[in-house]
């Protein structure tokens, strides 16, 4: 029988606790809660990479976890508190479909992608371990799903944010070897893309007084 | 890198950098050199690798080349573009600087992707990609431009969240060739594809597919496409369609390579020739019913990469030769029919097809030369696209997919039908009185003479230098025989 090594028992763990606070994002329908639980899924995946770090005596990650805390736990939220004073802090959701019919979707959405990560003709012990690929895809197919159900910028900003967590979850747990100046870029990378999310929002805030995106209808054929 | 390399990367920054300091009186002209002397750069860095000299790779190079022919006449057309669409105050000039800055810096990333050589790095410029367009469309400041750079943004980074799966589950694959901590580059992976794992090699492929198809424009990943194309300046919407489209074409045929080295030929084909048949046939049919001159071309950019793609589906060595010559031929004609279009709608006001009528009488230059990009566009003889789209039919009647090529051949006239019905519409008879008569502008003429002798250049012949390069790329991918 396989037993399970510390930083495996640690990834499996926080696996979970990412795929919870990813569901409570389709639950929540108040912009300073979802911001909060993404300050708390960045604090997961900067503990993983804190883990993985110290067990493959790599300071790479090591540092990578100081900077994500510091970007994705601090800095970000902040900024994203700011940014949400001047709009209207509740979150629209299309009368279609209501939070429980979401949570079952993505509930059905990370089903399948467990499934599906499964069933992939990978051999065990080869590479991938099978559930970090799963979890990966899980957290950014319901990101898409969030960005999808809640028409609001700033929602829509932070479904695209989790999704990065759950690629940089993806690059620790699957390819941890990969070269730090990668992980650097792609925090840059992440810090450039919201700059950018918040300058449309600031326009769009300017232009509608809210943050909803349902004005954003004109474009279609 | 080389020195040339240097020039290549360097001019569009430097001038981006400058754009914002200096007035944009000097930024235009500024502009238009950095365009030229990077083409010229490229010219002479795609003309050594030709001859196996410099060091890049023949698809590198060939890759280049959109740069060069897009870049090249942007910088002229914008030294007028600028000024046509911005009023003349303190707000005009922060536009002007801004948008040249940009327009620069574009460019920069633009050509950064098919320089790198490591699989990671690529995925970086492609994503920078996407956030300078988007900065560039927003930038007119109507509903629609922001609208179309929210969406832009908001589906091209989910794309390329599923190209950086890609690039993550490709890096684990190589983990038992190359050991748990390596350098990814490209040229690794190819020599060493047999040693990948190829599940996950498999993996990587569709997710490369999906992703940076969506940055491609292949349906049904296309929503972005047309908003972003239509409501962005012009030359925003040439440089998108004619490098950005390509550098995502350039990123997934590396990732064929790789699957093709490591699994053989059959995966990568099919799923090239799903999705490049799903973009043509939903291109064709919305072709038919725009009201918008801008979004019928970015219809348009969804066909031609549904036939680039056909075309590695194809496999042949003729096929993927013609596949990579019609990437060269869309970005040339594409970009010359988005900058006559964008003479056309400034001088009418409108770019609603319905407002425009006898756009040859209006603007003789600028409305003969979208006719010819029109027609390019089309598939019809003497045009560079005629030549391209012959290969890869011809090398498709002769393979197995005999059937998927009569297809295309049905579509190919239906996008035919739509072409022709707007121009036809916004071209001949008389131009309105209330319509200003006769060009007024020199440098955008140049700019657009220059796409010109590319477009019709290319489909009377290619040239030597050319040839090498599509024949050492098409070994690089990997054909069928």
């Amino acid at each position: 029988m396989h037993h399970l090594t510390l930083p495996e028992a640690i990834a499996g763990t926080i696996s979970v606790a990412l795929l919870l606070v990813q569901l409570a994002l389709l639950r929540s329908l108040v912009l300073a809660e979802l911001i909060t639980l993404y300050a708390v899924q960045s604090l997961f995946v900067a503990l993983i990479s804190l883990a993985v770090g110290i067990t493959e005596r790599s300071w790479e990650l090591i540092v990578l976890a100081v900077l994500t805390f510091g970007a994705k736990v601090i800095i970000l939220p902040l900024y994203m508190r700011r940014l949400s004073r001047d709009i209207s802090t509740r979150v629209e959701i299309p009368e279609s479909i209501n939070v429980t019919l979401s949570l079952i979707l993505a509930a059905a959405i990370m089903g399948t992608a467990i499934l599906t990560a499964g069933a992939l003709p990978l051999k065990t012990g080869e590479f991938l371990p099978q559930a970090d690929l799963a979890t990966t895809l899980a957290i950014v197919f319901v990101g898409f799903l969030v960005a999808i159900l809640r028409p609001n910028a700033l929602a829509q900003v932070i479904a695209f944010l989790t999704i990065e967590n759950g690629l940089y979850f993806g690059t620790v747990t699957l390819a941890p070897g990969l070269p730090f100046v990668v992980g650097i870029l792609l925090l840059i990378d992440v810090l450039i893309a919201v700059v950018v999310f918040a300058v449309l929002v600031r326009i769009l805030v300017s232009q509608e007084a809210s943050a909803s995106v349902d004005v954003l209808q004109q474009l279609k054929g | 890198m080389s020195i040339l390399d240097g020039f290549i990367v360097g001019l569009p920054a430097a001038a981006a950098a400058a754009s914002l300091i200096v007035p944009s009186r000097l930024a235009r002209p500024l502009t238009a050199c950095a365009g030229l002397a990077t083409a010229a750069c490229i010219l002479v860095a795609v003309f050594q690798t030709s001859h196996h000299r410099g060091d890049h790779d023949a698809l590198s190079a060939l890759f280049l080349l959109p740069v060069a022919i897009v870049y090249g006449a942007v910088g002229l057309y914008a030294h007028w573009y600028v000024v046509a669409e911005s009023p003349d105050d303190a707000a005009g000039e922060t536009f002007r600087r801004e948008f040249l800055a940009l327009t620069n810096a574009f460019a920069f990333v633009e050509v950064v992707v098919p320089l790198v050589t490591n699989v990671p790095g690529m995925w970086v410029a492609l994503e920078a990609t996407t956030i300078v367009a988007a900065l560039l469309v927003r930038l007119q400041g109507t509903p629609a431009a922001l609208e179309a750079a929210w969406k832009y943004i908001l589906i091209a980074s989910c794309g390329l969240a599923l190209g950086l799966v890609a690039v993550i589950v490709l890096y684990a694959a190589g983990e038992r060739a190359l050991g748990t901590h390596y350098s990814p580059e490209w040229s690794s992976y190819v020599h060493l594809a047999r040693q990948l794992n190829p599940d996950g090699v498999r993996l990587a492929f569709i997710f490369a597919l999906i992703g940076f198809g969506t940055k491609m424009g292949l349906a049904p990943m296309h929503t972005w496409l047309p908003d972003a194309h239509g409501a962005g300046p012009t030359p925003t919407s040439a440089m998108l369609s004619g490098v950005v489209l390509s550098d995502a074409a350039y990123v997934i045929l590396r990732f064929a390579a790789i699957a093709d080295a490591a699994l053989g030929p059959t995966v990568v084909q099919r799923m090239f020739i799903g999705v490049g048949l799903l973009s043509l046939f939903v291109a064709a049919f919305f072709l038919l019913q725009q009201s918008d001159i801008k979004r019928m071309l970015a219809y348009s950019s969804i066909e031609h990469m549904g036939i680039v793609a056909i075309g590695f589906g194809f496999g042949a060595p003729l096929a993927v030769a013609g596949a990579l010559l019609h990437v060269v031929n869309h970005s040339a004609s594409k970009s010359l029919a988005f900058f006559a279009a964008g003479r056309m709608a400034a001088r009418y006001e409108t770019r609603e097809i319905a407002g425009i009528t006898g756009s040859v009488d209006a603007l003789p230059i600028s409305g003969t030369l979208f006719v010819a990009a029109a027609l390019s566009l089309a598939g019809l003889p003497p045009f560079g696209i005629f030549r391209s789209e012959l290969m890869i039919l011809t090398a498709g009647f002769g393979s197995p997919f005999w059937i998927v090529a009569a297809f295309v051949l049905v579509l190919l006239v239906v996008a035919f039908a739509g072409i022709t019905r707007w121009v036809t519409a916004t071209t001949v008879g008389d131009a309105p009185m209330s319509v200003e008569h006769g060009e007024h502008a020199v440098l955008p003429i140049v700019g657009m003479g220059l796409g010109f002798c590319v477009v019709l250049g290319l489909g009377i012949g290619v040239p030597l230098a050319l040839q090498t390069l599509l024949a050492d790329a098409s070994v690089l991918i990997g054909t069928t025989p």
